[in-house]
């Protein structure tokens, strides 16, 4: 796969379709790092493992680069979605960008639970069946059985809260300047652990119909907090009522900004996996 | 003009978090987790996310200056260093080369702490160089060293989350150490126990399955009651103390006095949790101990340190992967500092200064003769200022917020004839400065750290110091050479090569077999792969000793003037004296003023709500700061973060040493709080 991948690295900068290639390269002594390919030569020492998300990086590189900087960004399914949903809210033009993609393996698949472990264009890997998340059983039990004794086992693991900001920053879509999560309306300064409803719900809330399943928020927590549970059952109630998933169309509009009268349901009840548990459309 | 990314290493806590700097334009703009690092495998606690904020922040020094009364004039490197050399010179000349001391930087690499220490050695023939080490684990390296013979965390942070049972004693890794607070979590997530001794219910306290909320410096009490409890209970290690450990019958004499009634009268805690804490831990079958300034901080630091190490070597949690002591270091690169031998006692590699043997190798090593006396401490630097100790050399240390009774230290500083800083700031040390030299910071420079688990990890320049400023080897060979030593480095890398050839346990250490992962010393040759944890079949000393803690309890308790314990420390957002992260944007306003931690019956006998302005009183002095009122503390207690200039919490501390590490109490002294009127 890697060598498709970096066939497709080099034509691009050959003929100078980009002007840079964003992905990992492996350096002395096989450490790996985030590099902005500029030269073709370049290219043998680009890689595609570890998993490391890249679309907010890419976004941070094209909004500090001339207006007609092209770069192709070495993109899985979920950085590929990231940078669409990046495109919706006017932060990166998909004119300047070139999609390199790759599918992930099955293993990385059932890592993050990835629904939809491969992007729009696959250049290089085989796409790899879809995971559900309540298959996993940490996270089932986060989200199904007895609402007050969920509370207490949310509430035990919030308690490590270190307030390092860990998932807003890695979060490819957390882009809101202000955030609310500096808001002191909001989360009290000073003391840790952040609030649990007003830190992790107001996050939670606010990515319900951006949230791109990339797993970075979770990977970038040092306490082990399980932050995509919140994160899938946000995303499976978009899902349900509305059959919309964030990053697939970069034409439809999120259903939470369009007036309720265009969407197909008006999103009055809940779906039944959150009342009765289960997923509802087993 | 592209952006270009650098593996480095966070420049705060000791943990050595791996961090990736995004370079555009010259400029450090973004910090990023390091997916690829050995110990914090993509983590960041929220000052590693903002370490790029203060690099190039406006205040930073970037000439030299000079003192012209009350002024500083920019002058140029030859004229600040021919100065320094004068100066520096001039004192040894005419007071012997003891009145003239140096205060290291564990901030720095390891280099130039060599380069530090071998300047003041070989130039002046002393060996007054210390560093902030003393304020911080001296009792371990004194303790660790005598009881099992290194002064080491014996394992590696990694090794943590294998533990089934950890105690965790004096220590808030949850704001201080967050990293590894994390890394105990896994730990606990595994099954195992965690156990919190701390007199505040802290962010650690909340999080584990037994807090014992022990009165201040009752350590002692509770480790030997606890360790009473085990014997008479049968649960010590009987065939590793048979076969590793001596002193035990000289240890379970000492314990006859120390009842479990009595231990659990002294130090607060009901006698079934301190049994079950007990029992917990010696059943486990891979136990750690894991402790912070909560132990060393007080006057009896170092038979703190004896306590916690007789615990777990009575339960055999030392030398396998899952079990030993853990020391957390602070600084960055404390663990280096003291390596290098920044120390008033020893030379690089813990090699003692009055050794014969080993002053022959140095003395021929540097071509100049070498002082047999061991130098001062820190604070024995500050309290001789302007009489024994004439001329001081600090590289970025902030004595004037870190020592204890600053009013005292203010004092000395001014009393000195010639003193000179290095920084990246014009710290509140730098202001009493007759010279300032700038320095640059940890993105500005190559050289290597070495964390709290003994690993070497490479510094790697990302982008240059400002203006005139220069990386302080740079500085350092400049001021050797004006000194009149043989300084001929290129680079640090070769300041490492000598410093593997003198100090064996360093030997294997080369700037390229870092590149990677670091190595965890002993590593003694180029082939070795280094240690992830110590005294496996044997102890470093041959067998382990059990010494037997002497209690003493804090030399200044709470009476009818000063009703109140306060002690002090660290909270999240913030680092230390502050220099840097009161100048890392998002950090300031998580936490822009100072405070004090006092409980809400306290309050609500003092008419004091959350937010009132009040004062703070001890014998040294008096601050002005905010109450927080919260049940974090105990009644009766106040905790004060030492981060804040305008209300330096070290006015207020007791400049007590314990004796054999030469620490002072920072964690316990009495004082009184008074409601200011609006």
């Amino acid at each position: 796969m890697m060598e498709e991948i970096r066939n497709k690295a080099r034509e691009l900068l050959e003929k100078k379709d980009a002007d840079g290639v964003l992905g990992l390269r492996r350096g002395e002594e096989a450490v790996v790092a985030p590099h902005v390919f500029r030269e073709p030569g370049e290219i043998d020492r680009l890689v595609t493992e570890p998993k490391w998300p890249l679309a907010k990086t890419a976004m941070r590189i094209l909004q500090s680069s001339p207006r007609d900087f092209r770069l192709a960004v070495v993109v899985r399914g979920c950085d590929d979605r990231a940078l669409v949903e990046l495109a919706k809210r006017n932060q990166v033009t998909e004119e300047n960008l070139r999609f390199i993609g790759m599918a992930c393996t099955e293993e990385q698949a059932q890592k993050c639970l990835c629904e939809r472990p491969y992007p729009r264009t696959i250049h290089g890997g085989k796409p790899q069946p879809g995971v559900h998340f309540l298959q996993d059983e940490r996270v089932s039990s986060l989200l199904e059985g007895d609402p007050a004794e969920r509370m207490e086992r949310w509430a035990a693991i919030l308690r490590r809260c270190i307030k390092c900001y860990g998932c807003r920053n890695a979060c490819p879509i957390c882009v809101c300047v202000p955030c609310k999560l500096e808001d002191d309306i909001w989360v009290e300064k000073g003391s840790i652990p952040a609030e649990m409803l007003v830190f992790h719900l107001i996050r939670a809330f606010h990515l319900s119909d951006a949230c791109v399943a990339c797993g970075a928020c979770q990977e970038a927590c040092p306490v082990s907090i399980p932050v995509m549970a919140l994160q899938f059952a946000m995303r499976q109630v978009l899902k349900d009522r509305y059959g919309y998933e964030p990053g697939l169309d970069g034409a439809r509009k999120s259903p939470v900004l369009k007036n309720f009268l265009e969407e197909p349901e008006t999103g009055k009840d809940y779906p039944a996996w959150i009342t009765h548990g289960g997923t509802g459309h087993e | 003009m592209s952006d270009s990314f650098v593996r480095t290493i966070c420049p705060y806590c000791g943990t050595g978090c791996g961090l990736i700097l995004r370079v555009r334009d010259g400029a450090a703009v973004e910090s990023l987790p390091d997916r690829d690092h050995p110990v914090s495998r993509g983590h960041l606690c929220i000052k590693g996310w903002y370490a790029h904020e203060f690099i190039h922040h406006p205040e930073r020094l970037t000439t030299p200056l000079v003192r012209e009364g009350e002024r500083f004039r920019p002058v140029s490197w030859k004229e600040a260093v021919a100065l320094a050399a004068e100066r520096l010179r001039g004192t040894a000349e005419k007071y012997g080369g003891n009145a003239v001391g140096g205060l290291s930087s564990a901030k720095c690499t390891n280099e130039e702490n060599y380069l530090f220490q071998k300047l003041i050695r070989a130039a002046f023939g002393t060996n007054n160089v210390d560093h902030c080490a003393r304020l911080c684990h001296a009792p371990t390296t004194v303790a660790m060293a005598r009881s099992l013979g290194s002064g080491a965390m014996t394992n590696s942070i990694a090794h943590l989350a294998r533990a089934e049972c950890i105690v965790m004693i004096g220590s808030n890794a949850a704001e201080s150490h967050p990293i590894i607070m994390g890394e105990i979590y896994r730990a606990v997530d595994g099954g195992a126990t965690l156990i919190v001794v701390d007199p505040r219910k802290t962010a650690a306290a909340e999080n584990a399955r037994i807090h014992l909320a022990i009165r201040p410096g009752t350590d002692i009490p509770l480790v030997c009651g606890m360790m009473r409890h085990i014997i008479d209970s049968g649960l010590h290690n009987g065939s590793f103390i048979g076969e590793r450990m001596e002193g035990f019958e000289d240890l379970r004499a000492f314990l006859s006095a120390w009842t479990v009634d009595r231990a659990a009268r002294e130090s607060g805690i009901p006698e079934a949790d301190l049994r079950r804490a007990a029992e917990t831990f010696a059943r486990a079958r891979e136990g750690a101990v894991v402790y912070c300034m909560g132990i060393t901080q007080h006057a009896c630091g170092t038979a703190n340190v004896f306590a916690l190490c007789d615990l777990a070597m009575l339960c055999g949690h030392v030398g396998r992967e899952g079990s030993g002591i853990y020391p957390l270091r602070g600084q960055n690169n404390v663990q280096g500092a003291c390596d290098m031998g920044a120390l008033p006692n020893v030379y690089p590699g813990y090699q003692a200064v009055g050794d014969p043997a080993v002053r022959d190798k140095f003395r021929k090593a540097w071509g100049r003769d070498l002082s047999d006396r061991p130098g001062l401490t820190v604070t024995e630097m500050i309290g001789a200022a302007g009489e024994d100790i004439r001329a001081l050399y600090i590289m970025a240390e902030n004595p004037a917020l870190s020592d204890p009774d600053v009013n005292h230290v203010l004092e000395r500083l001014q009393a000195l004839d010639f003193l000179v800083v290095q920084d990246i700031f014009l710290t509140e040390t730098a202001r009493f400065a007759h010279l300032v030299l700038p320095g640059a910071c940890y993105a500005e420079k190559t050289g290597t750290f070495t964390n709290t688990e003994r690993r070497f990890q490479l510094l790697r320049k990302a982008v240059d110091p400002p203006g005139d400023a220069e990386d302080d080897f740079s500085v350092l060979c400049r001021l050797g050479r004006a000194l009149g030593l043989d300084f001929p480095y290129r680079n640090p890398g070769e300041v490492m090569e000598e410093i593997a050839a003198l100090a064996p346990a360093y030997g294997g250490i080369r700037h390229d077999r870092l590149e990677k992962a670091g190595i965890q010393w002993p590593c003694p040759n180029t082939e070795h792969p280094g240690t992830a944890f110590l005294h496996k079949d044997r102890f470093t000393r041959g067998k382990g000793l059990f010494v037997s803690p002497d209690h003493t309890p804090p030399r200044e308790s709470p009476d009818g003037d000063y009703p109140f314990w306060l002690s002090t420390g660290r909270m999240f957002a913030h680092y230390h004296t502050g220099t840097m992260t009161r100048r890392s944007a998002f950090l300031n306003r998580e936490q822009e003023e100072p405070y004090v931690e006092i409980h809400p019956e306290d309050a609500r006998n003092l008419t004091l709500e959350d937010g009132d302005p009040v004062r703070i009183t001890s014998r040294r002095g008096s601050i002005v700061t905010t109450a927080r009122v919260t049940g974090r503390v105990a009644r009766g207690s106040l905790f004060a973060p030492f981060h804040f200039t305008e209300a330096r919490a070290n006015r207020l501390t007791n400049p007590v040493l314990d004796p054999l590490s030469k620490i002072p109490e920072f964690k316990a002294c009495a004082a009184r709080v008074e409601k200011i009127k609006a």
